[in-house]
């Protein structure tokens, strides 16, 4: 809860939903739970578009509501708020994992926030059934609704539920259970009214799924990185086992025996080389890779467990090692990495151990100190005869606040990509709008078939300074969206690290 | 008593003593050189500590004579008292040195005494001052001839008490390049991984032949030298080091877990002004440099 952090979700808030709902939820985020008449007070805004906003709010998964005996009081959900710009990333997971179809219903899904799988497959189907590249059929998104609730990634949403002798409902979680579909209800469906549908299961996104995959997928690309791709695969094994046995977001899993992983190794046809080799490939991930795994037994040809936690706090200590070697250089990063192996230790100490000169050890050391890297623990001899009792400054990494900081970092340099993405995009506004205005016109004009001559007179009304003009805009668009995705990608580490209680 | 006579007997007892470093007294010259009268003895001694070629002591009432050797004959020459027991302080301290203090506090001469006798002894190219590498204002004297030691010199990493860290940037270059092309060995290895990490790992005693065969270092370099440089290495998070079941530590080079994060893509991950950007203000994204020409490219 800091100021950046609000200065981020207001500029989301605005983005996806105009300036009334970032206003009610920037009034949220600085006062933490409210009711409407007090926001009404402090916003200034009309009672009906609050009422309106909140509702999008809640219908999103931005707020939650509690209610006392005499109001009720909301209250904004800023992590989910900055979901809102992950989306890409869980389409783009879709695809990969699923198909285009899966890709369809989940961006469907997350427009809807939540809705009943007849109106969600119907609504996607009559999108994309003039579509002929896309060739999507009823049976396909059916059964891959089904499989992408049995995997998890859609889960049923909660049910309101009215409390006797209150007025507020309270949301129930509901155990999601994998729904049969009627193919011919489907297809009635399609050809009548939706209204009409009696379909009262809601379903909604688990972004918790999509997050383990991604967490997965960081320890298996680290372990690629660190061993080999035989290695990367083990590792993907012994995650499928501890998904088996164990809650996904504990810190340490289940001890898997090495058997079960041979037994799985040898399904995989195409590494000869792990299934060779998978006692020793144990080994050297147990020893060589970053402590993600941990042999906790011998039984059963021995026994190892991940360690989930300790793999987050690597990944961030590598995020932390990146972030001090760009902004300080490659010196100050052996200093900052040299106190955090040392848990304690003194400035001598530094200039002896990173074979840096005197005087720029110290400069960096200093200027670690001020960006908040380190932080530094004097030690007072008590009562030593005489005034001259020197004090010795031990510097150590906290290694949780260091991540607070980046995380301020992130959220800041977040805001700063959005705001210049936001202002460039109103500074070119015009151009930006006649270009969209020409593109459909002359695709009105191609699906009609108008002669080619016509098409280009529309063409040339875009002048080519103009054209130069929108296409650099769009570029730089496209740069900052692209780094809107990246630092999404470097919070993630951190989230996943804050994600294992201390 | 003819001068001739004379100087053979002196160098007769000359003999002697440099055949007993410890000293020699009156009765071992007698019994090296027999029919010596007492008085021709003492004309001899008294010429031979005149010259200074002698240090006479007293051991259980007995007097002792023992030679000095060649470089403090020299350093005494016309040389007063106190410069004799400066210099006798500084011999003692060896090629560690002595600090200015301890030889005030030991020879009990007066502050503006003493720095006359070092600056004298100085002139004379008998001893010499090394600044200490660890403590900059601290300076300890030693006699000219001695090559300091480890820990004042700082060893191979120092020249004139300056730290040399172009050199240790280099080396710290050549180890890792060393150690990187066997880094992929590892890398889906038909014999295994474990092999492969071996072959990956060098032994702190390679890296050092490799270095010495290159011949971009004048001074010889230890094993413990180009150790220090490897751990920079894992300190700089471009190495991990591993200890063989023999003891001895061995290196392999690493990459980092994962890619550059978003943060340091942008801009703002490596502004030095990032905590003074505000919404509004001087300096505000909107209207950033840094990141306008980071747009431009």
């Amino acid at each position: 809860m800091s100021h950046q952090l609000g200065r981020i979700v207001s500029q989301i808030l605005h983005r996806y939903f105009g300036e009334i709902v970032q206003n009610v939820g920037y009034d949220l985020f600085i006062y933490g739970s409210k009711s409407i008449n007090m926001i009404v007070k402090t916003t200034g805004l009309p009672r009906t578009r609050i009422v309106d906003s909140l509702r999008t709010l809640l219908k999103f998964d931005l707020a939650t509501f509690e209610s006392t005996d005499v109001f009720v009081n909301y209250k904004l959900l800023p992590e989910n708020i900055l979901l809102l710009i992950r989306y890409p990333r869980y389409l783009l997971q879709m695809k990969s994992k699923y198909g285009s179809e899966a890709e369809m219903l989940v961006e469907e899904l997350l427009q809807q926030a939540s809705c009943s799988a007849t109106v969600l497959i119907v609504t996607v189907m009559n999108k994309y059934k003039d579509d002929k590249e896309k060739n999507i059929n009823m049976i396909n998104l059916k059964d891959t609704f089904i499989s992408l609730v049995t995997a998890g990634y859609i889960q049923q949403a909660p049910v309101a539920e009215l409390n006797e002798g209150s007025e507020a409902p309270i949301l129930v979680p509901v155990e999601t259970k994998v729904p049969e579909l009627d193919l011919r209800d489907l297809m009635q469906a399609m050809a009548n009214n939706l209204a009409d549908v009696k379909d009262n299961t809601y379903w909604k996104v688990n972004y918790d799924r999509f997050h383990l995959d991604f967490r997965d997928d960081l320890m298996i690309k680290a372990i690629t990185r660190r061993i080999d791709e035989n290695a990367g695969e083990l590792m993907r094994l012994l995650l499928e086992q501890m998904y088996l046995t164990m809650a996904p977001w504990a810190a340490e899993s289940c001890p898997v025996p090495a058997v079960e992983l041979r037994e799985s190794a040898r399904r995989l046809a195409d590494r000869p080389l792990l299934q060779q080799h998978v006692d020793q490939y144990l080994r050297v991930i147990e020893e060589s890779g970053g402590e993600f795994v941990r042999r906790c037994g011998d039984a059963g040809g021995g026994q190892y467990a991940v360690c989930a936690r300790r793999a987050a706090e690597r990944l961030l200590e590598a995020l932390l090692d990146h972030c001090v070697t760009e902004r300080l250089g490659s010196k100050a990063h052996r200093i900052f990495r040299l106190i955090r192996s040392k848990k304690y230790i003194e400035e001598e100490d530094i200039q002896k151990n990173a074979m840096l000169p005197n005087k720029e050890c110290k400069e960096l050391t200093y200027k670690l100190l001020e960006e908040h890297f380190i932080s530094v623990q004097p030690m007072r001899k008590a009562a030593s005869a005489g005034g001259t009792a020197k004090a010795i400054y031990l510097y150590h990494v906290k290694i949780h606040e260091v991540a607070h900081t980046v995380r301020e970092m992130c959220y800041r340099a977040l805001h700063n990509v959005i705001s210049v993405g936001a202002h460039m995009r109103q500074s070119h506004a015009r151009l930006l709008d006649k270009q969209r205005r020409v593109r459909s016109i002359v695709h009105g004009m191609r699906v009609r078939g108008e002669p080619q001559d016509n098409i280009d007179d529309v063409l040339e009304t875009l002048t080519p300074p103009e054209l130069a003009a929108v296409s650099a805009a769009e570029a730089k668009l496209r740069t900052l969206a692209a780094a809107e995705i990246e630092l999404d990608r470097a919070l993630f580490i951190l989230t996943c690290y804050f994600a294992y209680p201390r | 008593m003819s001068e001739s006579n004379d100087d053979q007997v002196t160098e007769k007892i000359l003999n002697v003593a440099k055949k007993n470093p410890k000293g020699i007294s009156d009765k071992d010259i007698a019994a090296a050189i027999p029919g010596l009268s007492s008085a021709e003895l003492v004309t001899a001694i008294n010429k031979l500590l005149q010259q200074g070629l002698f240090d006479i002591y007293n051991q259980g009432g007995s007097l002792i004579y023992r030679l000095k050797s060649q470089a403090s004959k020299q350093a005494v020459k016309g040389a007063d008292n106190e410069e004799k027991v400066v210099y006798n302080l500084i011999e003692e301290a060896g090629n560690k040195g002595i600090w200015i203090r301890d030889i005030r506090i030991r020879s009990n001469l007066a502050n503006t005494q003493l720095t006359k006798v070092l600056k004298s002894l100085e002139s004379k190219k008998v001893i010499k001052a090394v600044k200490c590498v660890n403590a900059s204002k601290k300076k300890v004297y030693m006699l000219y001839n001695l090559e300091p030691d480890r820990s004042i010199s700082g060893g191979a990493w120092y020249q004139d008490q300056d730290f040399e860290s172009e050199f240790v940037e280099i080396l710290n270059r050549q180890c890792l390049r060393f150690l990187q092309q066997r880094a992929d060995k590892i890398k889906n290895n038909p014999r295994g991984p474990i092999v492969g990490r071996t072959q990956s790992y060098a032994t702190a005693a390679e890296v050092q032949k490799y270095i010495t065969d290159l011949g971009i270092s004048k001074v010889k370099l230890e094993v413990e030298d180009v150790i220090t440089i490897l751990n920079t290495l894992v300190y700089d998070g471009k190495a991990e080091s591993s200890v063989y079941p023999d003891g001895s530590k061995v290196y392999r080079s690493i990459e980092s877990l994962i890619t550059p994060p978003g943060l340091v893509q942008v801009p703002c991950g490596v502004c030095p002004l990032i905590h003074k950007c505000c919404s509004t203000g001087l300096i505000t994204p909107q209207e950033c440099k840094y990141m306008s020409e980071w747009l431009e490219q």
